[in-house]
């Protein structure tokens, strides 16, 4: 896969959400309470909170689907109160929960081939973006297939090719993993860390905590419409009056970092890799913290 | 989005007389409407009762959502009206009024087009008022009262049940095909909405069965209700007076032989002539309107 195709103006953010209000239409449902929120080109952002929070309504700001009733909302240099959702596809991927929900195409191959095409990508190029796309999710073995007759775990992946080939600079995922096996949920990493390579901006919503602690470089924590915590994971799961605060639960092993490492002078572990590296070192008779990113 | 506002077909929640009303009330209310309707050919009758029908959205705070659900009532009124004009559904002779070009304009054809027009306004408005004011639990807990069968009666309360899932399933895959770039309208539109509209409601019946089947639905033995509805005083008086008068005005309508007024009242040409080139000109606008949305991409 390459990198992404969307224009992007120069030096704007990826997004810039000011002072952004929402309330649903019948007047009765506040979704968004003023929400500031800026990520640069390139970050990967997890979104936490409890159910009604805002997580989503947030995300839907994003391209256009929903549009604020007041403060603005500006994407690569695009404020969306201007623009349709069919404009703002072309900045904003937006891979949606449940696959059932947009997968219509007789096979696999069509369904990836129909974002890229609505926003005016060339033939060729679709045809060699879907074999791209088809080689890393490994459809190969059900391009053919009609979508509604694959597995919900491979649907699910056909669900976020089918947005991947459209190759936006932002791509947004609500709740990626859910529902999905090991061999599903391993490829999402793998496809997170590869936009991250690819300098994709990516806004992770999830309540998969391992998951966003495994990709994730930042994490905003939602609660009650408004953004009460925005720092690293490492900050926001070792801070367990934040994670009692909003009902959420870190990753175990930041857990058990936090039981059992943490007090001896040792790092807060993200993941298992962390934790177990830490606790070999320290059965080996080293005192060295192990290796860390900087997340 | 509201696709609650796209497809008003469904409870608004309020607090009005008319949401409190007795389900019973309101089905005897709807039953006696369509069989006055179809039991009279007195457009006074027929028009008043459509009247009466749309003054109660006010008082049950239906009004927009009536109004939107009514908007069917555009191409089926223009249309009905626009033929019944030319070639009215009844025995000739027919009494000419006007012509235009190789049309002959009947001036009883007029009448019997607002006769057609009028019962299905006042049974359209009173069954939306119904619809949008009562609550399918307690439609199915009345009707249950009333002895319909549990299956028969158990469908009907899904089927209202299930439209507000539908609604907002529709507007969700919607929002899943738009944010792939595709048109929000269009013929282009119309497979990217529906095939994941279809097929999740086909699964969504399937897993309803079974969900169903795996509680027990279909057992013997008596049933009972979580919602209760009561009867007042007051849904006795309107249900008495409502059947009073259904009963009575059909049977002084069928044996005054429909009372129709076809004779008494006598239109003016140049009106029924401007009457049909308003009418044909509405249906064939909403024709071309309909067909612009549908080849545009």
């Amino acid at each position: 896969m390459t990198s992404t195709d969307s224009t992007v103006e120069r030096g704007a953010r990826a997004i810039d959400v000011s002072d952004a209000h929402y309330v649903y239409p019948t007047g009765h449902v506040v979704a968004l309470g003023g929400v500031d929120l800026h990520v640069e080109h390139g970050e990967i952002l997890g979104i936490i909170g409890q159910n009604g929070s805002g997580k989503t309504t947030l995300t839907k700001l994003f391209n256009g689907l929903l549009k604020p009733t007041s403060g603005t909302v500006v994407v690569n240099g695009v404020d969306t109160s201007g623009h349709t959702v069919q404009q703002m596809a072309a900045h904003v991927g937006y891979v949606f929960q449940n696959p059932n929900h947009q997968l219509f195409a007789r096979s696999v191959e069509a369904e990836l081939e129909f974002g890229p095409r609505n926003i005016g990508v060339p033939e060729e190029e679709i045809k060699e973006r879907v074999a791209d796309a088809i080689e890393f999710f490994g459809l190969a073995d059900v391009a053919e297939e009609h979508p509604y007759r694959v597995s919900f775990p491979i649907r699910k992946l056909v669900g976020i090719a089918s947005i991947v080939t459209m190759r936006p600079s932002i791509l947004i995922f609500d709740e990626p993993s859910t529902g999905q096996d090991h061999h599903t949920t391993k490829i999402i990493n793998d496809l997170m860390r590869r936009l991250r390579e690819q300098g994709t901006t990516v806004v992770c919503v999830s309540h998969d905590m391992p998951l966003l602690a495994d990709v994730v470089e930042r994490v905003v924590v939602m609660k009650d419409t408004m953004i009460i915590a925005d720092a690293s994971p490492r900050e926001v799961f070792a801070d367990k009056a934040l994670m009692a605060r909003t009902n959420l639960q870190a990753p175990q092993s930041t857990e058990i970092a936090l039981k059992t490492v943490v007090p001896r002078g040792g790092p807060i572990a993200l993941t298992p890799h962390e934790l177990a590296d830490d606790i070999s070192a320290r059965l080996a008779g080293k005192a060295t913290a192990p290796q860390q990113t900087v997340r | 989005m509201s696709m609650q506002a796209a497809l008003p077909v469904a409870l608004i929640p309020g607090n009005s007389f008319i949401h409190k009303v007795n389900p019973i009330t309101k089905i005897v209310w709807v039953i006696g409407y369509i069989v006055l309707a179809f039991s009279t050919q007195n457009i006074y009758i027929l028009y008043g009762m459509a009247l009466f029908a749309f003054l109660l959205a006010p008082l049950a705070g239906v009004t927009k959502p009536l109004l939107k659900g009514a908007l069917i009532l555009v191409p089926i009124g223009s249309s009905l009206l626009a033929l019944q004009i030319i070639a009215p559904a009844v025995e000739q002779p027919w009494t000419p009024v006007a012509s235009l070009g190789g049309f002959t304009i009947y001036g009883d054809g007029l009448y019997y087009g607002l006769v057609l027009l009028g019962r299905i306004v006042a049974s359209l408005l009173i069954a939306l008022v119904m619809v949008m004011t009562t609550h399918p639990s307690d439609l199915f807990t009345s009707l249950a009262k009333l002895k319909m069968p549990y299956t028969l009666n158990f469908m009907l309360a899904m089927t209202l049940q299930l439209i507000p899932v539908f609604q907002r399933e529709v507007g969700i895959i919607m929002s899943a095909q738009k944010s792939r770039g595709m048109k929000g309208s269009g013929f282009a539109a119309v497979l990217p909405s529906f095939v994941p509209v279809f097929v999740g409601a086909i699964e969504r019946v399937q897993q309803l069965s079974i969900s169903l089947e795996s509680r027990g639905f279909g057992s013997d033995g008596m049933k009972t209700s979580f919602r209760q509805v009561r009867s007042r005083p007051s849904d006795w008086i309107i249900g008495i007076v409502g059947a009073a008068i259904f009963i009575g005005l059909s049977i002084i309508s069928i044996m005054k032989g429909l009372w129709s007024l076809a004779h008494v009242i006598v239109f003016p040409g140049t009106f029924v002539l401007w009457l049909f080139i308003i009418a044909a000109a509405t249906f064939a606008g909403v024709i071309i309107v309909t067909l612009i949305y549908a080849f545009k991409k």
